[in-house]
């Protein structure tokens, strides 16, 4: 029983070691610094200032230019997204199936294809009245909100896989490199001056 | 035309992701390996594909002829770097057919790309090759867009 159970601590941690390593450091980025995190920053930035605009074309006098603004943002954020996720992807495949992380990455994952599918739509949807000066439609408008709403929720599991589950992270012994001081004086701890 | 070659590399690529997912998880990538695919050649495949994937995206949104050349451009070495995982999957292939249901799996030194599913390297070829010939036709204006 305990045999079995030091061999099951063993596999779980074998396999714990594989997500944090790259499947190909020139393409998902070198251990330590994965490339998704940065690259998740285009779609989302893209956008949340999609939103911006949409919300922003409701108010102002001519709102033809901030239409069109929101359409652009809305195509950058869907090539920006495509790029993260076969970025993405090859981070998946480094985690091992049939664990937490793997059902949460799987989430992840599914909820982006929905939201990018759902930002595809939206921007062919508004492509027919791209030429008109006129504010961002209601439906539109509430794609966007919904789409960027779920992307928060995907967010936060993309969060979790990293900080909570420490995918594509560096181990604790490398994490602990950056905390060691240059000299042993600059170690000691600050000692008040006595008077 | 051009949407048709949109969903046939979309197709192809949702193949190509489920057998570079079976290679990774089979240790392809781990070194020593003894898969016969170096990580630049499935690797640089999978990337330009995908950046060919993305340019084909932009064209359909656009029209712009000059995009329709860069993808086909692109899809020029994808197509090469295709055909010699082929021809080096295919030893490992042949193998798999000498050995039975229980040598092949108790085999630790057999290479990743072993495990591939004979229909879906088909079926991921065919496409790859329809895609190719759908891009070229649009590119040179064959049956319109």
């Amino acid at each position: 029983m305990g045999e079995n159970a030091m061999r099951t601590e063993a596999v779980i941690t074998t396999r714990f070691g594989e997500s944090k390593q790259p499947v190909s450091a020139v393409l998902a980025g070198p251990y330590g610094h994965p490339f998704h995190p940065i690259l998740v920053t285009v779609p989302i930035g893209a956008w949340v200032c999609s939103l911006v605009f949409d919300i922003g074309s409701q108010f102002v006098d001519h709102p033809g230019f901030l239409n069109k603004g929101s359409e652009w943002l809305i195509a950058i954020g869907v090539l920006g997204a495509l790029v993260a996720a076969t970025v993405g992807f090859l981070d998946f495949l480094t985690i091992p199936a049939g664990t937490s992380a793997y059902r949460t990455a799987l989430v992840h994952l599914t909820l982006n294809l929905f939201i990018t599918a759902a930002y595809v739509l939206n921007f062919l949807w508004r492509h027919g009245t791209y030429q008109r000066p006129e504010a961002v439609g209601g439906g539109q408008l509430a794609l966007s909100i919904v789409s960027l709403a779920t992307l928060g929720l995907s967010g936060y599991l993309g969060g979790k896989l990293a900080y909570r589950y420490g995918i594509r992270v560096a181990d604790e012994g490398v994490q602990e490199e950056g905390f060691r001081a240059r000299t042993p004086d600059s170690a000691a701890p600050h000692q008040p001056k006595s008077t | 035309m051009d949407v048709a070659a949109l969903i046939t590399w979309v197709l192809t690529a949702l193949g190509g992701f489920f057998l570079l997912a079976t290679w990774v998880r089979h240790g392809g990538h781990r070194q020593p390996s003894s898969s016969r695919f170096p990580p630049a050649l499935i690797f640089g495949h999978f990337a330009l594909a995908a950046v060919g994937l993305v340019v084909w995206i932009i064209y359909v949104a656009n029209g712009s002829d000059a995009l329709a050349w860069i993808a086909f451009i692109l899809l020029v070495p994808v197509a090469l770097l295709g055909f010699t995982m082929f021809a080096r999957w295919l030893p490992a292939y042949r193998q798999r057919g000498t050995l039975t249901g229980a040598a092949q799996t108790a085999t630790a030194s057999a290479p990743a790309e072993r495990n591939f599913p004979v229909a879906v390297v088909a079926g991921h070829g065919v496409l790859a090759v329809v895609t190719v010939v759908l891009v070229l036709l649009t590119a040179l204006g064959v049956g319109g867009r």
